[in-house]
Parts: C-alpha cells; sequence; structure tokens
C-alpha cells in the first residue's frame, strides 16, 4: 500500500497518531494532545470525531474491545505508526535544512 | 411553536436558533424538510452548534455523543439518521465552537453535498423506472376507463371516482419525488458552493 499518500499530516492527525500509540478514547486523545502541546494545540469535538473516523477509514487507526459500551478505546495500526515515522522523518529532514543554512549565514 | 425553514449554511442556522432562544423559544425538535418545534420558556443567550453525519450503528452514534459529552457538549438533538446534530455547551471546557479549524467545518457541507447527490441519483432512478415503465407516455399513469370523458352524468361520476384513488396512487408518487429530487439538487449544489469557498477561505488564508 503506498502510505506516502497520506503526507503530510496536519498537525491535528500528526499527534492523534502519536497519542494513539497507546490506546485511548476519544476524550483522552484531546486532553493527551493539549498537554503535548503546552496548551497550544486544542481540538475539538467536532474536529476530534471527524479526524478519528477519518483515520479509521484509512486504517491508520483501529477500534479495540472496550470496557465502556458507550467509547470507542482506539489505537494506531502498524500502517499508522510507519506514516508517523515518515512524517517525524520529514520534519527532521526540513528542521536540518534550516540549521544547515541559518549555520552558513 | 412549529416553524417551517430550510438551510444549507449551517452558521445561518446557528444564528437563527440562538436568535430564537433571545426571544424565548427553545428548539425541542427538528425533523426532516425543514420543521423546527420549538418550546416557549424565558428568553436564554444560547450558543448553537451544528455537525452534520448520519451513523452506520447505534453503536457508533453512542461513541459520538459521549465525545461531545466528555467535551463538554450537550447533545439537544439528532437521531442516528437525522444528520443535523444540534449541540450546546454544558460547561466551560466546550470552550466556543465544535470545530478547532476550518477545513473540519467545512467538512460537513461536504457531507450533507454528498448525501444529497446520492439522494439525488436514487430519486432520478426511481422516476426514470417509472417512466419507462409507461414507455414514456404519462397519460398512462391517470384515468385509464375506455371512453370516461365521452360519459355524462352519474355514469362519469361513478367511474371517476371509482378510478380516482388509483389514479392519485399512480400520480402522487412521481409527482412528489419530482419535488423532492429537484430539492435535492438544489440543496446539494448550495452546499457544494458554500463547502467551495470556505476551502478557498483556508486556502487564501494560508
Amino acid at each position: 500500500m503506498n502510505l506516502e499518500k497520506y503526507l503530510p499530516l496536519t498537525e491535528t492527525t500528526y499527534y492523534i497518531l502519536l497519542v494513539l500509540l497507546e490506546q485511548g478514547h476519544g476524550y483522552a486523545v484531546m486532553q493527551k494532545v493539549e498537554e503535548l502541546s503546552d496548551g497550544r494545540v486544542r481540538i475539538a469535538a467536532g474536529t476530534m470525531y471527524g479526524a478519528l473516523d477519518n483515520l479509521m477509514r484509512q486504517k491508520l487507526i483501529e477500534s479495540m474491545p472496550s470496557s465502556d459500551p458507550r467509547r470507542k478505546i482506539y489505537q494506531t495500526t502498524e500502517e499508522g505508526r510507519h506514516v508517523l515515522f515518515m512524517e517525524s522523518q520529514r520534519l527532521k529532514h526540513m528542521i536540518d535544512i534550516y540549521n544547515r543554512l541559518q549555520g552558513d549565514i | 411553536m412549529k416553524r417551517f425553514k430550510i438551510f444549507y449554511d449551517f452558521e445561518k442556522e446557528e444564528k437563527y436558533l440562538h436568535d430564537m432562544a433571545e426571544e424565548g423559544h427553545i428548539l425541542k425538535k427538528y425533523s426532516v424538510f425543514g420543521f423546527y418545534h420549538f418550546e416557549d420558556t424565558k428568553p436564554q443567550n444560547l450558543n448553537y452548534k451544528i455537525d452534520y453525519r448520519i451513523f452506520k450503528s447505534k453503536k457508533d452514534f453512542d461513541n459520538y455523543i459521549a465525545l461531545f459529552e466528555d467535551a463538554g457538549w450537550r447533545h439537544v438533538y439528532g437521531t442516528q439518521n437525522s444528520g443535523n446534530q444540534y449541540f450546546l455547551p454544558m460547561s466551560e471546557k466546550a470552550g466556543t465552537d465544535i470545530f478547532s479549524d476550518r477545513i473540519s467545518a467545512a467538512a460537513r457541507y461536504k457531507t450533507l453535498y454528498k448525501l444529497c447527490m446520492i439522494n439525488f441519483v436514487c430519486f432520478l432512478f426511481y422516476l426514470l423506472v417509472t417512466l419507462l415503465s409507461v414507455n414514456g407516455d404519462l397519460s398512462k399513469l391517470t384515468f385509464l376507463t375506455p371512453g370516461l370523458w365521452e360519459r355524462t352524468g352519474k355514469a362519469f361520476w361513478s367511474a371517476f371516482f371509482f378510478e380516482l384513488p388509483f389514479v392519485l396512487f399512480r400520480v402522487v408518487p412521481p409527482i412528489f419525488f419530482t419535488v423532492v429530487t429537484v430539492l435535492c439538487c438544489y440543496w446539494g449544489t448550495k452546499a457544494k458552493k458554500v463547502y467551495k469557498s470556505s476551502i478557498n477561505e483556508v486556502n487564501d488564508y494560508e
């Protein structure tokens, strides 16, 4: 499967995939993203549901058995991990170029 | 109190519900084709937010509502298949909107547009089948009693009223679905327009 087509990730998607390396339900992801980004990224409920729905369809996350019948538990899939890795490499490359060029000046 | 109103712009609909609440009319129920049921109470300042979504299962629907509740939004009205989902903030943590970026706010127009187009194609198919079933001769849907229009007096009226229910049965559904088909097409096109313009807004901004 061609995973390149999912790149670049939006900030929302990047954080969701990252947080869901450990399984959790929707609201837990919202809180964790806010915490990880030092309160800079706040995903609202409608945006969050839409993003989870899309990621499920793209099979980058999957739903796990949940003890709470009302709250689905999600986790990043193998493909999701791979996409996340590719994105982090892409971003790293961009930061490296920036540092190199800034160093030259 | 009931009101009939059709919106294809969710932001205008949110504003309408907000204005109604300020006059003391609180949304109780929304039924398809634009009927709003209001309950009269004291005027309130309510920040209604509308999402557009239908769900494959009851479980998906419950999961959706649970996520909004956890985030501080009360689901005011909406069913698994109603499309429109109405929310009100119930605590500080809800913030001011159910969307945190323009793209996801615009995505609801895309969902609406797609559903309209699916319905449009289905209804069009139905009308086509109806048309083919009479070999394109629409008069076959009306009165079929031979020589009906030459009759007069009691003979005419008894034959007329005898066949009338059958005629209505043949004619009303195609007319009804023609209207619905046109409305679907109109609604879908409008939704697409709002979607395109909000996406362009994002691109201009970037």
